[in-house]
C-alpha cells in the first residue's frame, strides 16, 4: 500500500500528487521533467516535500501535519539511483554490504548475488566494471537493505541494448522472487509493462491517470508509441 | 591578439610601480636605529627635534639592520648600540667612516616586575639572581650572541661567575624591547635591558645595575650610510647632536657624550 | 656536510614541534572544515575569517596574542600554570604557534578535498542507513584522502617553517623553542655563522621541496575517478 500526497517546489517547477495505491509494483511514467524522479528522491527523504504524506504499507515517512521527517537511514527504503552511485573507492562486495543490516544472514547475501549473477566480480572496484555490471550490484546493494520497499529511478537508463536486456531479466527474475513493495521511475514503456503492476501517469507536475499496467500497455500500443517487441513477447 | 592588452597592463602596473617607489624616495630620510632608542627617538620626532618633514624611523636588533644596512637597505642614518655593529657594516662599506661619532651611551640594569619582591645582589659568583628566579622563572635576554644588548648581558654574567648557571635559564629575545616586554607583562620575573629601557616603562623597576666594569663600555656609534650622503641626511646628523636632541635623550637616562 | 650539535637539536625539534603541532591541529581542521563545506548557518562568512586570521595577521600579532593568552598570568594560561601544564617558554608552546599558523592552510585544504567529494554519494550511504559519522569516515574521508594528504604536507611545511609568532610567544631556548628557522635567524645575524647559516637554509630547502612535491603529487592525480557510478 503506497500512498502519496505531496506538494513539492523546485525552483519554478511545483509538483502535486495525491494517490493511494494497494499495488505491489507502482511505476511512476512521463516525460523528462514532469516530476517523477522529484516525486521519488522525495520518498527517499532527500527532498522535502512543502506539504503532505508519504506512507508505505501504513508507515508513515513523511506527515507535515503529525510533524513526520524521518531522515533518508531511518525510511528503510532501498534506492537504486539513476546513476547508480556506487562507492568507487570499495570492492563490489564492501558496496553490496553497505546497507546491510548487523544481524543479516549470510545465507541472504548468497541468494542476491546468485539471482543477480554478481559472482564474478565481487573483489572488483566499480571502475572495472561494465554499465550493466553496475546497475546489478547498484540493485543488488538496495535489496540487501532488507528494505520495506524498493525505489528504482529509470532502472535501464544509458545503458546499450544488451546490458538493457540482461538487467531486465534480472529484475523480471526480481518481480518473481522476491514480495517488496516497488515504485519505479521511468519514461520509456516498455520498463512499466515488464515490471509494474499499476502506472501513474504524471504531465507538468499533476497526476493525470492512474491506472493498470494492461490499461497502460494498451493505451500506449493505441497511441503508437513503441514499445519493446521482447518485453511484450515475455512479459 | 588576447595577450597584448594583458601585456600592456603589467607593462603599466610595473611602470607606474616604479614611479611611485623613486616618488618615495624623495620622502624624508630613513633611520635605521637599535631597538632601545624607541622611545627617545619618537619622543624627539613628535617634538620637532628631528626636522621637518619628521623622518622615517626603523628600530630592530642591531645586528639585524646592520645586516640589511649591509645588503643594500635604503637607511640614510645607522644608530647602533655597540660600537661591533657599526665596525661590522664599516668593514663591509657601509657606512661612511668620517661621518661616525659616538652619540650616547647607556647602562646595563636588572629589572623585574613593579610588584616584584625580589632582592638581587650582583656580587661576584653570588646564587641569588638564580635564587630570584624560582623553580620555574626565565631570564629574559636578547640574544646573546648577536643583540647588543644580550651581548653586554652575556659579558656581565660571565664576569660576575653566574653565566654558567643561568644558560639553561635564559629567554631570548629578537631585540632588547622584546625581553623588557617578557617582563612588563609579566612572563618573566626578571630581565636584562638597558637603564634608558627601565626609565620608559613605570610598569617594571631596577634590581641592580651591572657594574660597568662587567661589560664593554656601551656605547652608540651613529653614522652616515654610504650612498645616502646629502644635505638632509647630514641636517639629520646634526639635529640629533643639537640641544633639543640632548635634552630627550636625557630624560631617558642616555649618556649623552660630549662632542 | 654534518650539522653541529646546536643545528641537530635545531633540526630535531623542528621535527617535534611541526608533526604535534599539526597532529593536533588536524582533529580541529577537519571538523572546522566539515561545517564549511557541508552545513550552512548564519555568520558562517564571519566563521570563516576568524579561521583565517592566522594566514593573514602578521605572525608577531599571533604570537602576541598567544603569549597573553597562553602565556603565565594568561587568559587560559593561568589555569595550565595552576595544573602544571604551562607551555610558556616550553615546546610545546612552540608546538601550539606551529599548530596555529598551520591551521588555515589545513582548513581550506580539507575544505576543498571535501568539497570535491560528490554529496550524491553521501545521500546514497544515507539511504543505506548510514548515520552521519559512518558516512563521513566510510565515504567522505576516504574519498578525500588525497587532498587530505596534499593538506598536510603543505601545513606540515608552513609549521617547519614558522618564525615570528614563535619566537615572539616562546622566544629562543635552545633545546625547547629554539627551532630551525630561529636558529638560523640567530646564525645570520652572528658574524662567522655564514656556514651554519647555509647547512641550516639547505635543509629548510630540501624540507619545503619535498613537501610541495607530495602536495602537488596528491592534487595533480587527485579528483574523483570518472565511474560509471
Amino acid at each position: 500500500m503506497i500512498e502519496l500526497d505531496l506538494a513539492l517546489q523546485r525552483g519554478e517547477f511545483s509538483l502535486e500528487l495525491s494517490l493511494c495505491s494497494p499495488a505491489r509494483a507502482l511505476a511512476l511514467f512521463g516525460p523528462s521533467g514532469c516530476g517523477k524522479t522529484s516525486t521519488l528522491l522525495a520518498i527517499a527523504g532527500l527532498l522535502r516535500p512543502r506539504r503532505g504524506r508519504i506512507a508505505i504499507d501504513g508507515h508513515a515517512l513523511f506527515d507535515a501535519d503529525a510533524n513526520i521527517d524521518l531522515p533518508p537511514a531511518q525510511r528503510n527504503l532501498g534506492v537504486v539511483f539513476q546513476d547508480a552511485r556506487l562507492f568507487p573507492h570499495l570492492s563490489v562486495r564492501d558496496n553490496l554490504r553497505y546497507g546491510m543490516p548487523r544481524a543479516a544472514a549470510g545465507q541472504n547475501f548468497d541468494d542476491v548475488v546468485h539471482l543477480l549473477e554478481l559472482s564474478a566480480f565481487l573483489k572488483r572496484k566499480p571502475g572495472q566494471l561494465s554499465g550493466g555490471q553496475i546497475r546489478r550490484v547498484a540493485i543488488g546493494r538496495a535489496l540487501l537493505r532488507q528494505p520495506q520497499a524498493l525505489l528504482l529511478d529509470e532502472p535501464l537508463a544509458n545503458l546499450h541494448r544488451e546490458a538493457r536486456a540482461e538487467v531486465l531479466e534480472h529484475l523480471r527474475g526480481l518481480k518473481h522472487g522476491f514480495t517488496l513493495s516497488t515504485i519505479l521511475v521511468s519514461h520509456q514503456p516498455d520498463e512499466v509493462v515488464a515490471l509494474a503492476d499499476s502506472v501513474v501517469l504524471i504531465e507538468d507536475g499533476r497526476l493525470a491517470a492512474l491506472q493498470s499496467v494492461a490499461a497502460f500497455e494498451s493505451s500506449t500500443a493505441a497511441s503508437g508509441v513503441p514499445v519493446a517487441a521482447n518485453a511484450r513477447a515475455t512479459g | 591578439m588576447r595577450g597584448i592588452p594583458r601585456l600592456a597592463a603589467c607593462v603599466i602596473v610595473v611602470a607606474a610601480g616604479a614611479l611611485a617607489s623613486t616618488l618615495a624616495t624623495a620622502a624624508p630620510p630613513t633611520v635605521f636605529a637599535a631597538a632601545s632608542l624607541e622611545p627617545a627617538l619618537d619622543q624627539m620626532a613628535h617634538d620637532g627635534a628631528l626636522g621637518s618633514p619628521a623622518p622615517r624611523l626603523v628600530y630592530a636588533a642591531s645586528s639585524a639592520l646592520a645586516r640589511q644596512i649591509e645588503n643594500g637597505a635604503p637607511a640614510d642614518l645607522f644608530i647602533s648600540a655597540d660600537e661591533r655593529w657599526m665596525d661590522d657594516a664599516a668593514r663591509h662599506g657601509a657606512i661612511l667612516a668620517s661621518t661616525r661619532t659616538d652619540l650616547l651611551g647607556n647602562a646595563l640594569v636588572l629589572i623585574a616586575p613593579s610588584d616584584s619582591t625580589a632582592r638581587v645582589e650582583l656580587a661576584q659568583g653570588s646564587a641569588s639572581l638564580l635564587e630570584a628566579l624560582g623553580r620555574d622563572g626565565r631570564l629574559a635576554i636578547a640574544l646573546p650572541d648577536s643583540v647588543p644588548a644580550g651581548i653586554y648581558a652575556k659579558q656581565s654574567l660571565t664576569k660576575l661567575g653566574m653565566w654558567n648557571a643561568l644558560q639553561p635559564r635564559v629567554a631570548m629575545t629578537r631585540d632588547v624591547r622584546a625581553a623588557l616586554n617578557l617582563v612588563v607583562l609579566g612572563q618573566c620575573p626578571l630581565g636584562i635591558v638597558y637603564r634608558s629601557d627601565a626609565v620608559s616603562e613605570p610598569r617594571v623597576k631596577v634590581l641592580a645595575t651591572f657594574p660597568a666594569a662587567s661589560h664593554k663600555p656601551i656605547v652608540y656609534p651613529v653614522a652616515i650610510v654610504k650612498g645616502h650622503d646629502g644635505a638632509a641626511a647630514r641636517a639629520l646628523l646634526a639635529a640629533l647632536k643639537a640641544g633639543q636632541a640632548r635634552g630627550v635623550f636625557r630624560r631617558w637616562d642616555f649618556d649623552v657624550l660630549a662632542h | 656536510m654534518l650539522l653541529t650539535h646546536a643545528e641537530a637539536v635545531a633540526l630535531a625539534l623542528s621535527f617535534k614541534v611541526s608533526l604535534v603541532g599539526v597532529a593536533c591541529s588536524l582533529p580541529v581542521a577537519v571538523g572546522c572544515a566539515w561545517l564549511l563545506a557541508r552545513t550552512r548557518f548564519f555568520g558562517k562568512p564571519v566563521f570563516e575569517g576568524v579561521l583565517l586570521l592566522p594566514l593573514i595577521l602578521p605572525p608577531v600579532v599571533t604570537g602576541y596574542v598567544l603569549l597573553i593568552v597562553f602565556g603565565h598570568h594568561g587568559t587560559i594560561g593561568r589555569w595550565l600554570d595552576a595544573a602544571g601544564l604551562s607551555i610558556a617558554f616550553r615546546w610545546t608552546g612552540a608546538a601550539l604557534a606551529a599548530a596555529v599558523m598551520a591551521f588555515p592552510l589545513l582548513v581550506v585544504a580539507l575544505r576543498n578535498a571535501f568539497e570535491s567529494v560528490d554529496r550524491k554519494l553521501e545521500n546514497a550511504a544515507a539511504t543505506l542507513g548510514a548515520g552521519p559519522w559512518r558516512i563521513f569516515f566510510g565515504i567522505t574521508l576516504p574519498l578525500s584522502a588525497r587532498g587530505l594528504v596534499a593538506g598536510l604536507a603543505l601545513a606540515f611545511a608552513r609549521a617547519f617553517g614558522e618564525f615570528g609568532a614563535t619566537i615572539t610567544f616562546v622566544s629562543s631556548i635552545p633545546g625547547q623553542t629554539r627551532t630551525l628557522p630561529i636558529a638560523l635567524y640567530e646564525l645570520i645575524s652572528t658574524p662567522g655563522g655564514e656556514s651554519g647559516a647555509l647547512r641550516l637554509t639547505l635543509v629548510a630547502v630540501v624540507i619545503a621541496v619535498i613537501a610541495s612535491l607530495i602536495a602537488a603529487l596528491m592534487l595533480l592525480r587527485g579528483g574523483t575517478r570518472e565511474v560509471d557510478a
